[in-house]
This record gives C-alpha cells, sequence and structure tokens, in this order.
C-alpha cells in the first residue's frame, strides 16, 4: 500500500513535468547548447591573465600560482622586463606561462595566490579540444588583449557567446591580502602592483542586503 | 682557556637550565640547546657586529634583567635569558617592525623571496602587521655593481654581511656603507666596481633579496627548485656546493658551510661556472669524422670506429703505439675506467692527466708528510711558494688569509709578481721567473734570516706549486726539501689547479703511477694481477713525450679525454703539431675544442652534475658528487664508453656502474681502502682524507736537484694562470667569459717607460716558442725587469715557457 | 647669594685677555701641571677620586673612577671630547674660547696620571674660533716647553693633536668619537667589549673626556681633592657649568654650585620667562633628556641623584626653557628630527625608529594625524626604548636613539590633550590661535633618494616632496 503511494507519488512528478513541457512553456531539460544558462557568479571556469588599463601585464612571472597549484599545472618563467619598454610594472614580468587544462582542477588557489590579481577565472568553461597539446594554454590563448578580451581558440564556434569573452574579471580572490577579516573588501596594493582598477567583491553581507537572497542557489 | 680542556657553564634558557661552552656566544649555546634567537646580521665565519638588533633579549647576570643582543654576548655562568618574555618580544617585534618599515615588500619579484630570512624571521617573530603608513625610502632598484652582482638598495636591510664579508674575508673591501641615519646605503666606491672574485658569496650571505646574483636572476623560486649536495670543480680545494636546478636545469650553485674545505665560500668561478652545461655547442650525440665534416651518429657505430682502429693499432704496433692524454676532469670512477682502458685495453703506461704544467706526478700524489687545509688553522708558519692562490686555489686563498689575519699564522709568500696575499703577508719575495733555484739556494745559505726563522717554527705548512711556466717543476722540489729539512714540523700540501688532478693521479692516470698511488713496478703490477691481468710494467710517456712521439710516429693513436693540449699546453704550437701528426685521435669531451677537432670521433661526455661518482682534492680528500639532471640527448658517463670500447677492442673491463667501480677501487687501491660512496653518503658527508688506514706505498721524498737558473739580462717572462681564462668550460659560460683579462702584458711603469710605450699600447713579445701582440697595461705589482702575460687568454697567443722575453711597441 | 666660581674664574675676572698665556700664568697657571710631575699616577688618580668630580659631558660618571680603570696595557692615549654637538649646550665652547689653557693644563695632567704620552682635543667642526684659539694655545705651550718632548724640562713627552670634527652629533659619543678619531665611520661601537677605558683608540687603553672635565682637574689639584669635595656643601660636589637658553629674560652660560632648585634657576638666574609669560616646559640637560614640567618638578634641586630620580638627567647641562605658547608637538617634532638626522644609521631601532617617529609628529603637526598617532608614537618609541624609562631599556647600540625618545615621554605624561587637539582641529592650535604659519624647516627625510614616489596610503601633504629650501 505505502509502496504504491510512493510510486505514485513520484510518477506524479514525471506526469507533471510531461504536461507542462507539452502544453506550457516550462522546458525543464535546457537546451544546452542552442540555449545557456545563467552561471553563478563565481564560477570557477577558464583562466585569463589580466592587464591594467595602461595596457601594461599584470603578471610579474613571480610563480606563486605554479608553488600553490595542488594539480601542478601551472609553469611560469619570469624574465627582466625592458626599462625603456616594459611588459608590466616593476622589474620582471612573466614570458612563459602556461596551464596544462586536462591536469587543472579548477580550485582557484591561483587566483588566491596571485599578488597582482594577473590571473583570473572567466566563466568558460568550453574549451575542449581534440589534441592534447591544444590543452596546454599559454601565454598567448590566457592573455586579455588591450580591449579587454580574452583570446579563445575556437573565436568562431557557434558555442561560444561573444559577450562572454568581454567578462574576464569575472571574480577576484575572495580573501584580503592582508589574510584578516578587518581587510575584506580593502584594495591594499600600492605601486608596485599598480593600481587595480575595479573595486573590490563587495562582502557577503553586502550581497544578502542588495539581493535579500542568500547566495548558494541550493543549500 | 688555560687548559685544552672546555669549560662548561650553566645558563637558563626559559626557564630551563643547560651546560653551554664557556665562552660561546649566547646566539649560538642557545641554539645548541634548542632556542632560536632570530638574528640577521650574525653571520658563524664573521666578527658579530650586533647592528641588526634583532637577536635582543632579556638577560640577567645578577644585576637584573637587561637587553643584550645575544650574537655580542658570551655566555657566563648563573645567567638567565628570556626569550619569550613581554620585553624581549616586545623589542624583537620593535626590530622586525622597524625593518619591514622601509622595505619594499616586492617578495613576488625579489629572487630571494621564498627562502628570505626577512621573511621567514617576519613570520615567526614579528608583529604581523605593520603599521607604517609614510611614504618608503626609494632607490633606483637594482644597479650592477660588478659584472655579476646587482645591488637593490632599498631591500637592504644594512646588516652589514656583504660589507664585512668583503673587509673581513676575502680582502678586498669594494663595497661599503655611504651617508647615515635613514639615508645610510650600502655603494661602491665611485668608478670603483665591486671586482671581486668573491662577490658572489655577498649573494649568498644577505639576509634580503638586496645583493642578487646576475645569472640567477629571474630563473626560479627557491621552491620550484631540486637541490644536492655536490663540489665544486673549478677549484682543486674541491669546495663543497649544493647544486640547485629548476627543471632539469642548473641554475645555481650555493656554498656548502663545511670545515674542512671552503667554510661555505666560493669563488665566482665556482659559483657561476655553470653556464657550460646548457651551452648550446655541448655536444648530445657522438659524431664521426666522414669526408672531413663530422656527422652525428649512434653509439654503436661510433664506438665501432673508434675502437676498431684502436684495435688495429694495438695488434699492428703494440700498446706503446697508443696513448691516452686527460681524464683529470672527470670523477674518481671514470679516471679508474680509463687507468684500467689504457693499461688492460690498449696495453699502455703512455698514460697522463696533466698537461706539462705540474709538478712531478709522484710529489703530487705521494707527498707523504701531505697537510690538510684545516692544518692551516694551526700553523704557525705558512708558507706559499707558487701560484697566485687568490687566481687559482681561491679555497686555499680564503683558509690562508684567514690562518694569517685572525689565527695568527705568519705568512711568507714567494711569487714573481704581486699576489692577493701580499697585504697579510709577513715577508713577500718575489724572484725573476726562472730563477726560482736561485732564491732557494739563497735561503738555504740564510739570506733571509727572517724567513729561515719563521720556517723553524714548531709548525709549519708549506703550499708549494709551479709559479711560472718558466720554473719548471724542479724549484718546487727544491722548496719542499728546503721546508723538510728545517727545524720543526713541516707539512706539504703541492699545488695543482685542474679539477681533478689529485683523484685522477690516484686512479693512475699518469706514466708512472698505478691505482691507489702505487708506482709502475714489477712489484705494483704483479699486485693487480688478479684484477686487471698481464699489464705493462714499465713506465710509459707522459704529455710532452706522448705528444713528441705522436709528431715522430711512434705513437699513432691517441685518446683524448677531456683535455684540451692546443690551449692548454704550455707549448701550444707543439701540440696543435702533434694532434695534426697523429694517425688516429679519439676524444671523449663535452665540446668540439680546438684539439678535439683534430679528432676522428668524438664521443659526448656528461658533466659533474649528470653523473655520479667521487673526487679527490687537493689534501687527499675524497668526496661525493651527486647528480641532479639527465645529461642532454645520448651522452654518457666515461665509464661507459670506455667499457663498450674495451668490449670492442676485445679486452673487456667488466665495468657495470659507477658504484661497482668504486668498489673495485677500494679493493684494487690501496690508498682507497674503506672508501665506500656509504661511507661518504652517511657517516661523512664532507669527505675523508685518504689513505684512511696504514701508510701510502708511494713516498716521495723530494730532493733538491740544482738546475741552472738562467739569468736573464733582458726581460723575463712570467706567464701564471688567471682566475677567469680561455678554458673550455668557461669559454661556455657567458657570465664568465667575459670576464677574462684577453691578450694583455702587465709591465712595470719603470719597463713601460723604458718601452717608450703607453698604457693601451700594444706591444709584441717574442720568444723563442712564438710571438704574439698584447695590450700593455701598466701595473706596478710586476717587479721591473718581469712582464706578466695570463695565461690562456681568449685571443692571446701563447708564448712558451722559456723566460726570455723581447719586447716591443708594435706598429699600429 | 655667593657662588664659589672655579673653571669661569679667570674669564670672570679678566674678561679680556684670560685667553692668553701671559694672564693664564701670571694667575698661577701651569704651577699644578709641574707639580704633577712629581707625583704617582695613584696619587693623582686618588686625587681626583676623592674630589669626586663628576664627568661633565652627560653621563656623569666619577671622572677618578674611569681613570682608575685604564688597562694596564701601553701606549694609552687620553682623548678630550669636544665635540660639543647637544642642542642647547654652549658651555665648553666658553672654556674653549675663553680659557683653553686651563684645559690644556688640566690635559696635561691627567695624561701624566694616565701615562699617556700623545693626547687629542677633538673639537666639533663648527666650533672654527674656538679650535682657533685652542690651537694658539697648544703652539704657545709648545713654544714654553709645557708640551712635546721633555715638558717642562722634565723627561716626560706629551703632545696635544687638535682634530676638527666633520659634522656629526654621533661623534660625541666617546666609542663613535674614537672610530672618527681613526677615520673609521663615525658610528658607535658596542659596549662591552669596547669600554675606552679598556680598548679605546686603536684598540689601546683611552681615557676620554669632556672639556669642562679637564678645566677642573688644575683646581683639584691646586686645592686638593677633599678642599674641592667640600667647596659647596651640595648633593653633588664642585660647580656646574649651566647653558642656559629658551624663553627665559637672561639666558647664558652659568657657574653654579648643585644647591638651587629649578626655581631658583630659571626665576632668579635666568631672570623668569620672556615676557612674562608661563612657564610651560623645559628641558633639563640637553635634547637626550626628559622634560620637566612646573607642576611637579619646579621645587627639585639641580643635581644628578634629584634628576634621576625624577626619570631625567642634568646630562651635558643645557637647560631649554619653553613658555605656555611652545607648541609641545612641534618642539618634539624638532627634536626628534634632530635626532633622526643625525642617527648614524648603523643599528635598526634608531635608524628606522626616529625617522619614523619624526615622520609620524610632523604629520600631527600639519594636522593630518589620526586619533591612532599618539599611541603609535608612544609604542614605536617603546620599540627603541623599550618601557620608555629612564636611564632606558635601550634596544640600540647607544643611548642615541633612546635620547630621541625623551620628548615623547613628556608628550605621553604631560601633553596628551595637547596631541589630541592637534588631531581634532586638524592643524596647531597655537598656529590657527595666532593666525600666522611658521615657516617649515625640511625634514631630514628630503631627498632620501633620486624621486620620491607617491602612492602610499598615507596622508601627506604634497609639500613634503618639494620641501628643501631654506635651512635648519
Amino acid at each position: 500500500m505505502g509502496v504504491l503511494a510512493e510510486f505514485l507519488k513520484g510518477l506524479a512528478v514525471t506526469g507533471k513535468t510531461m504536461i507542462r513541457t507539452i502544453f506550457g512553456d516550462g522546458l525543464v531539460t535546457t537546451q544546452y547548447p542552442k540555449e545557456k544558462r545563467q552561471k553563478p557568479q563565481r564560477f570557477h571556469g577558464r583562466h585569463v591573465l589580466n592587464r591594467y588599463p595602461d595596457g601594461m601585464e599584470k603578471c610579474i612571472g613571480c610563480e606563486l600560482c605554479a608553488g600553490v597549484c595542488p594539480a601542478k599545472c601551472i609553469y611560469v618563467r619570469g624574465e627582466d622586463n625592458d626599462p625603456d619598454n616594459p611588459t608590466s610594472p616593476g622589474e620582471r614580468y612573466g614570458y612563459v606561462y602556461e596551464i596544462n587544462m586536462l591536469r587543472c582542477i579548477f580550485c582557484g588557489l591561483c587566483v588566491e595566490a596571485c599578488p597582482t590579481e594577473a590571473i583570473t577565472m572567466t566563466t568558460l568553461f568550453e574549451f575542449s579540444t581534440t589534441s592534447r597539446n591544444d590543452a596546454i594554454y599559454t601565454r598567448e590563448t590566457l592573455l586579455m588583449d588591450e580591449k579587454g578580451n580574452v583570446p579563445h581558440m575556437f573565436p568562431e564556434d557557434p558555442l561560444i557567446e561573444p559577450k562572454e569573452l568581454l567578462t574576464a574579471d569575472g571574480w577576484v580572490r575572495a580573501t584580503a591580502p592582508a589574510g584578516m577579516a578587518a581587510y575584506e573588501g580593502v584594495q591594499m596594493w600600492q605601486r608596485t602592483a599598480g593600481p587595480a582598477d575595479w573595486s573590490p567583491e563587495p562582502s557577503q553581507d553586502e550581497i544578502d542586503a542588495t539581493t535579500g537572497k542568500s547566495e548558494d542557489g541550493d543549500g | 682557556m688555560t687548559s685544552g680542556q672546555p669549560e662548561f657553564v650553566t645558563i637558563t634558557i626559559d626557564g630551563r637550565e643547560h651546560q653551554v661552552l664557556s665562552g660561546e656566544m649566547l646566539i649560538t649555546a642557545a641554539e645548541d640547546s634548542g632556542t632560536y634567537i632570530p638574528r640577521f646580521c650574525w653571520h658563524p665565519r664573521m666578527t658579530p657586529v650586533g647592528m641588526c638588533r634583532v637577536c635582543i633579549v632579556e638577560v640577567d647576570t645578577g644585576r637584573g634583567p637587561a637587553l643584550i643582543p645575544a650574537c655580542m654576548n658570551p655566555v657566563s655562568d648563573g645567567m638567565v635569558v628570556a626569550t619569550q618574555s613581554d620585553v624581549t618580544k616586545k623589542a624583537q617585534e620593535a626590530v622586525l617592525e622597524f625593518l619591514l618599515a622601509n622595505h619594499p615588500l616586492d617578495c613576488p619579484v625579489c629572487d630571494k623571496g621564498g627562502e628570505c630570512p626577512l621573511q621567514d624571521q617576519a613570520l615567526s617573530h614579528g608583529p604581523g602587521e605593520s603599521r607604517f603608513v609614510e611614504i618608503k625610502r626609494n632607490y633606483e632598484k637594482p644597479i650592477p655593481i660588478s659584472d655579476l652582482v646587482l645591488l637593490d638598495r632599498e631591500r637592504c636591510i644594512l646588516c652589514d654581511r656583504c660589507t664585512r664579508f668583503s673587509r673581513e674575508i676575502s680582502g678586498d673591501p669594494l663595497i661599503e656603507f655611504f651617508d647615515r641615519g635613514n639615508k645610510t646605503q650600502v655603494n661602491t666606491f665611485p668608478d670603483h666596481p665591486f671586482a671581486s672574485y668573491f662577490s658572489g658569496n655577498t649573494v649568498q650571505l644577505c639576509p634580503v633579496g638586496a645583493l642578487t646574483a646576475g645569472p640567477y636572476r629571474f630563473r626560479a623560486r627557491p621552491w620550484d627548485l631540486l637541490k644536492v649536495v655536490s663540489s665544486s670543480l673549478f677549484d682543486t680545494a674541491h669546495p663543497r656546493i649544493e647544486v640547485h636546478a629548476s627543471q632539469n636545469e642548473i641554475v645555481r650553485y650555493t656554498g656548502v658551510d663545511n670545515d674542512a674545505t671552503n667554510h661555505g665560500w666560493l669563488s665566482d668561478k665556482a659559483r657561476f661556472g655553470f653556464e657550460y652545461i646548457h651551452s648550446e655547442d655541448r655536444l648530445g650525440a657522438p659524431l664521426v669524422r666522414r669526408k672531413g665534416v663530422y656527422e652525428a651518429t649512434d653509439w654503436a657505430e661510433a664506438i665501432d670506429v673508434a675502437a676498431d682502429r684502436l684495435g688495429l693499432i694495438r695488434d699492428e704496433s703494440g700498446g706503446d703505439a697508443l696513448a691516452v692524454i686527460g681524464g683529470a676532469h672527470g670523477t674518481n670512477e671514470d679516471a679508474y675506467a680509463l687507468s684500467k682502458f689504457a693499461r688492460v685495453a690498449l696495453g699502455t703506461n703512455n698514460v697522463d692527466c696533466r698537461l706539462g704544467d705540474s709538478l712531478s706526478s709522484h710529489f703530487l700524489a705521494g707527498t707523504v708528510d701531505r697537510a690538510t687545509i684545516g692544518q692551516l688553522d694551526d700553523a704557525d708558519t705558512i708558507l706559499v711558494w707558487g701560484p697566485d692562490l687568490k687566481e687559482e686555489h681561491p679555497t686555499l686563498y680564503l683558509r690562508v688569509r684567514r690562518a694569517a689575519q685572525e689565527l695568527g699564522a705568519e705568512l711568507v709568500v714567494v711569487h714573481p709578481r704581486a699576489t692577493g696575499l701580499d697585504d697579510v703577508a709577513f715577508r713577500k719575495l718575489t724572484y725573476r721567473p726562472g730563477e726560482g733555484f736561485d732564491l732557494v739556494q739563497a735561503l738555504d745559505d740564510g739570506r733571509y734570516p727572517d724567513v729561515i726563522e719563521a720556517l723553524d717554527a714548531d709548525n709549519v705548512v708549506a703550499l708549494i706549486g709551479i709559479a711560472s711556466h718558466a720554473d719548471g717543476p724542479h724549484v718546487a722540489e727544491a722548496v719542499a726539501a728546503l721546508v723538510r729539512a728545517r727545524r720543526g714540523r713541516s707539512d706539504l700540501l703541492p699545488l695543482n689547479s685542474r679539477a681533478n688532478t689529485y683523484g685522477a693521479l690516484d686512479m693512475g692516470l699518469a706514466p708512472d703511477l698505478l691505482p691507489g698511488r702505487v708506482g709502475v713496478s714489477q712489484e705494483g703490477v704483479g699486485r693487480l694481477r688478479d684484477h686487471w691481468g698481464e699489464v705493462p710494467s714499465v713506465p710509459g710517456r707522459d704529455t710532452a713525450g706522448i705528444l713528441e712521439g705522436l709528431i715522430s710516429g711512434e705513437i699513432r693513436g691517441l685518446l683524448l679525454v677531456g683535455a684540451d693540449p692546443v690551449r692548454d699546453f704550455p707549448i701550444p704550437a707543439l701540440a696543435e703539431e702533434a694532434l695534426e701528426a697523429a694517425e688516429w685521435v679519439v676524444a671523449i669531451d663535452l665540446f668540439i675544442t680546438d684539439s678535439t677537432r683534430h679528432a676522428e670521433v668524438i664521443l659526448p661526455a656528461e658533466t659533474f652534475t649528470e653523473k655520479e661518482g667521487t673526487v679527490t682534492n687537493v689534501e687527499g680528500r675524497v668526496q661525493k658528487l651527486n647528480n641532479i639532471r639527465p645529461g642532454p640527448g645520448q651522452t654518457r658517463p666515461d665509464w661507459a664508453m670506455l667499457d663498450d670500447l674495451a668490449h670492442r677492442i676485445g679486452a673487456p673491463l667488466g665495468l657495470s656502474s659507477a658504484e661497482a667501480i668504486s668498489k673495485e677501487i677500494s679493493t684494487v687501491a690501496p690508498a682507497y681502502v674503506g672508501v665506500s660512496w656509504d661511507l661518504l653518503e652517511w657517516e661523512a658527508r664532507d669527505g675523508v682524507v685518504v689513505p684512511l688506514e696504514g701508510e701510502s706505498q708511494l713516498a716521495h721524498i723530494p730532493v733538491a736537484v740544482a738546475t741552472d737558473g738562467k739569468r736573464e739580462n733582458g726581460l723575463s717572462l712570467h706567464v701564471a694562470r688567471t682566475m677567469y681564462d680561455d678554458g673550455v668550460r668557461l669559454r661556455h659560460s657567458p657570465s664568465l667569459s667575459r670576464l677574462a683579462l684577453g691578450p694583455v702584458v702587465l709591465v712595470n711603469p719603470l719597463d713601460a717607460t723604458a718601452l717608450d710605450a703607453v698604457p693601451g699600447d700594444s706591444l709584441r713579445l717574442v720568444t723563442v716558442s712564438g710571438e704574439g701582440r698584447f695590450e700593455m697595461v701598466v701595473d706596478e705589482g710586476t717587479p721591473a725587469g718581469t712582464v706578466y702575460v695570463p695565461f690562456n687568454q681568449p685571443g692571446a697567443t701563447a708564448l712558451g715557457i722559456d723566460s726570455a722575453v723581447e719586447a716591443e711597441v708594435a706598429d699600429a | 647669594m655667593s657662588t664659589p666660581l672655579v673653571v669661569t674664574k679667570r674669564m670672570t675676572e679678566y674678561p679680556s685677555d684670560s685667553h692668553t698665556i701671559a694672564r693664564y700664568e701670571a694667575t698661577g697657571g701651569y704651577e699644578q701641571a709641574k707639580r704633577a710631575l712629581g707625583m704617582t699616577r695613584d696619587e693623582l688618580v686618588g686625587e681626583v677620586k676623592t674630589s669626586e668630580l663628576l664627568g661633565r659631558g652627560g653621563a656623569a660618571f666619577p671622572a677618578g673612577v674611569k681613570w682608575g680603570f685604564l688597562a694596564p696595557e701601553r701606549p694609552a692615549y687620553l682623548v678630550v671630547n669636544a665635540d660639543e654637538s647637544e642642542p642647547g649646550t654652549f658651555k665648553d665652547r666658553q672654556l674653549l674660547e675663553r680659557d683653553p689653557h686651563q684645559m690644556i693644563e688640566g690635559m696635561i695632567i691627567t695624561a701624566i696620571a694616565n701615562e699617556a704620552h700623545l693626547a687629542f682635543i677633538y673639537i666639533r667642526g663648527e666650533y672654527p674660533k674656538p679650535a682657533r684659539r685652542t690651537q694658539r694655545a697648544i703652539e704657545e705651550a709648545y713654544q714654553n716647553g709645557y708640551l712635546g718632548r721633555g715638558i717642562f724640562g722634565s723627561d716626560y713627552d706629551l703632545d696635544i693633536v687638535v682634530h676638527l670634527g666633520a659634522g656629526a652629533y654621533i661623534c660625541g659619543e666617546e666609542t663613535a668619537l674614537i672610530n672618527s678619531l681613526e677615520g673609521e665611520r663615525g658610528e658607535p661601537r658596542l659596549k662591552p667589549p669596547y669600554f675606552p677605558a679598556a680598548k679605546g683608540l686603536y684598540m689601546k687603553p683611552t681615557i676620554v673626556n669632556n672639556v669642562e672635565t679637564m678645566s677642573n682637574i688644575p683646581h683639584i689639584l691646586e686645592m686638593g681633592g677633599e678642599a674641592y669635595r667640600d667647596l659647596v656643601i651640595a648633593l653633588d660636589t664642585g660647580t656646574y657649568m649651566i647653558s642656559l637658553s629658551g624663553h627665559v629674560k637672561r639666558p647664558g652660560n652659568y657657574e653654579l654650585p648643585h644647591t638651587l632648585s629649578w626655581r631658583e634657576l630659571i626665576y632668579d638666574i635666568g631672570g623668569g620667562i620672556r615676557d612674562d609669560k608661563e612657564l610651560k616646559a623645559w628641558i633639563p640637560g640637553g635634547a637626550s633628556a626628559p622634560w620637566f614640567v612646573p607642576d611637579e618638578h619646579l621645587d627639585l634641586i639641580v643635581a644628578k641623584e634629584a634628576c634621576a630620580l625624577a626619570g631625567s638627567m642634568l646630562g651635558s647641562g643645557a637647560v631649554v626653557v619653553m613658555d605656555e605658547d611652545t607648541c609641545m608637538v612641534r618642539a618634539a617634532e624638532r627634536i626628534v628630527r634632530f635626532f633622526s638626522h643625525e642617527s648614524c644609521g648603523q643599528c635598526t631601532p634608531c635608524r628606522e625608529g626616529t625617522t619614523w617617529m619624526e615622520m609620524i609628529l610632523r604629520r600631527i603637526d600639519e594636522g593630518a594625524g589620526r586619533p591612532v598617532d599618539l599611541d603609535l608614537l608612544i609604542d614605536v618609541s617603546d620599540g627603541i626604548s623599550v618601557g620608555l624609562q629612564w636611564p632606558p631599556k635601550m634596544t640600540t647600540i647607544c643611548p642615541l636613539g633612546p635620547s630621541a625618545v625623551s620628548p615623547i615621554i613628556a608628550l605621553r605624561d604631560y601633553f596628551r590633550d595637547e596631541v589630541q587637539r592637534h588631531v581634532d582641529l586638524g592643524g596647531c592650535p597655537f598656529e590657527l590661535k595666532s593666525g600666522e604659519t611658521r615657516a617649515r624647516a625640511p625634514s631630514s627625510l628630503a631627498g632620501a633618494g633620486p624621486e620620491v614616489r607617491g602612492g602610499s596610503t598615507g596622508s601627506i601633504p604634497s609639500d613634503r616632496e618639494s620641501a628643501g629650501e631654506g635651512s635648519s
């Protein structure tokens, strides 16, 4: 008896969804890739190397991302900046920057470790390739252009929404440089790293106040 | 301190009592007792200065607690130390906050970041947050203060380590503090770069990233380095180093502090001499000459081509028609394999690892009263008669300097011109090159009573080598005989400047030596019969003899192992002619050199970072080398190639691995009994001095043999090596090769006036062996009547060993 | 009151020619030096010990005891410290200018007592006239055979060398002075082990004494140690040169006994405060001494012990009086700036700490102070001189760093409200009151590097960077 009730209860969900699909407008299955879902704000997608507004690269080749990477998928090499034509502010820039996306676990620790917010994560996740070599993203593929566009291996691909390529600075790190709660949201970086031109991510409280929602989707 | 017995006192550190050595500084006593007191300026090998103030602790010696620097205050009985008290913590945190106040905190781009004492101690002893909100000090960054070292004054915490090092240890105080107060900065004097042979040590000493090394700049971060302890072969004292590699690439060497040899210091050559390992010119595959052009091939073919002809010559003309030159740049294991290859496979004693500019093999290998480097510290008198230690033996230079400057030894230096040790020498004698024996005679006749009195001290250590090419090996023997005849105990250190010569000689790479310091004789050969079978028992030819044999045709085939006689032999023309005349030359080398380009087959060798093995230094200390990276391409260790060659020739050597060879050495070579890799890797990491037990089989007693000192009425030519020359490895290390002097001749101002030449003029020098043009440098350190030509400089012609020289201003 | 004059007697009685050798000899000069030649080292040292003469350089260490510490190694040297660089002090200058022979005779006696055959006078480079007069006096002494080979016809040789400093305050510290004499950087040596009496000039035993101390020596010999000690019945023996300056009506040098109170000194000797204003504070013993305020200290006796108990010192005898209109923040900033400028840069707390203090004080003075700044200032000072006491528990090598802290002690204890007012008002209340803007001296920090890059979170007004005109 009880079993049958449970069975019917379950079947009711199927029935309801079927009716809604046939007669209503609420398709339950998202028709990916024709349709795309809104991605969460802190979605960990592929990485991008950022620039300052004046076009200088933010990466200083310090290898902290490579050091912290639990999958050991980042390879960085620093080089002296040409004083007359510097690539990044300061003495050093990253002249080799490679991420093996096959190994990457998208934990975002590289973003946390970066002292200049040079590496951030976008919301892009469609980057399947047909060869292992193509999965190793080099500096050329990671570095945004001077206008802030993210290079993509297949920009003509119908799957790619051009506007997503413009939202490179999807998020910056959550923790304060000093690591203390009192400094959360306070931009502490000074000249050595150059001015960060975006405002810091609002704290948890502020998000709650403005949207009235918990940030976490499914609790 | 009256008796030799150590006295102990009781001190209390943080409530726990410890027995510590009386007279020890509190900072070391505490560390030995398990309490770490932070420090920046303090360094165990230098005088404490108490400048950084971070080691300040609260100490009560009975007069109430007071803040004192732990690095300046020796322990006393009943001392109560509080390293965790509020006052101590307040003081230490304050000092760290002060140090960081003006520190630029550019750790992400700083080479020191990750291994920085300031980072580490700010974390362990610092306040955590800086409250400094003012504008920081700004300086131009970084400024190159020498060809190898860069200075960033913003990062400097003014600990006086680098300046103290150059003042106290290396003896060339070229960097100093300038200005005062908050603007105090370290800098070089205007127009005087930090051109010290030891400048790299300041980089390692610097507790922040203020001094960084050009060759390492931005090459890697400390956390992605693989490290392995090894010994440098750029210095025959074999200073201990740590080889650091990132992604299979050697990025730097650092000095390893050890009492036996280098105290952690390295010459710049030993510290920065790694670029050749990654040189694009390095051989990665065996080369065989076909129709006059080298072609890369595989090992099987190369071994076949090389060995077949060697075997043919042996069969046709006997072993005496074959010869081996070289082997001093490899490990003892490789040298043993070569020695065995020559005797067993080639059947010859025509083997020499020296290149005609060395003391006799018996003197180098068989000195019974050989001194150790450590004995320098206890010596009453030190005699240096030979090369300028600063140029050729930097580790010994630092040890002798320390002994003379800090430990009160009386130093006598004899050299044809000024040397780096003159300022600490109690007596300096100069002589004209080629007339060394006259000076020995004069000393013996009592013409220098103060020197003789010093040599009559209880404890004499004599470092004896060939001061000038014109001297030849006999003067050194006469000096040794003179020293040994004096009253007190004397120990000799015969000097030779090529990588692992001592190890190679101990392995028998000399025409009159067999492995383990045994002379070539019926008896010596008989002892080896079980392992080597029948080998020739008559001494063969040395390098000069081999070259002559090649010219005359008596020797048809030659194996060159890491040797470049065309550049390195004192009479290069002879070497060139000999190699030209040779019928069949096989070379084992890293590069195609002026010598190996005469070879029909060149086999690519490995550097010491790519293979394991042992080496033996100037005092007979055996140390272990460790590999850290694979060799490029198809390179192989020497022993493996030799084993293959021997196999093809038909006289297998039975070598299976370097460690197996080392075991064979300890069985075959009497002086090496008891030396094993296990011993060197675990119990004796700084190495052991051989023989471990018993007496050496070889007992060389130096005898003074009268030579006719040639008295030159004109100018005498002094030829000696400098630290940076045109050696194969240096030539392929760009950072160091540009430091070579080039074709120069150093002339006393009086002689320059007599020649009517001004600095920068081109002088034409003519000797019996050659002539060449050299840029004249006026030099007070070179005595009148002597002209000094550094040996083997890039672009310079060699002038041979004869001291007679004619000089004139060359036409433009 | 009848004050016995000792070292200034001759210059007071014969103001026109007291510096000449004729006048000096006519008033009994060089008699004691001759007498000293016949005395043993023990007798001489004993005499000075009995006199209980305190060193007049600032530390007030008994001179005889110091002489007694001289290590037995020879040669020994005598160095007279005439590097009078403590702000507010100008007594040695007068002694050198007006009575150089008195000091030279004192040096001869001291050299005999300490078996030194070579003596140095280290005169600060900013004292050209005293140096000239001293040099002339020495030449006169040589001509008369009082110096050189066989002085006074005996077999005792003594040479005196005048050395001019190059303008570093720290060279008034005895070990820094010795370094400077040796041609090294003027940086203090660590004590222990480098007590000059054990390892001084050229690592040989050295006696370093002040000009005033030297000038007292002939009188001690003349009167006898006991008589000198009993000359004035007071806490400390002998007389004392006070350099009175600041907002008093009659500033100047006074030779005084140790019987006066501060009230008598400021109001009777100094004639009271200029324009009859109220007394706000005074520095009792040179810029390195913690300040005194009228409410607590006016009736203390001007003597070593009394000052020490009140947490300060008599130091070099420089009294700087400040009236009610003096801005304490600016006064403190001026003193800290002096020490920051004069720091030798050898040890961290002094090099970095004094500069930092100067920056904070300057910011408060300029109106950019933050509420936390006073506590920060006190805590920074605490890092140089733990606990902010006097005598200090210092983290530095020499007392220069803790000296810079002394005005902060006063700010903490007596003028906290005034600092707070600066912060609250966003500027100096005295300046706002009078409406005038006083010219600011350039900071010692300006020009620390080729360029001053901005961008720090600090709120330092931009005129910091252009500071450079004017002079201090």
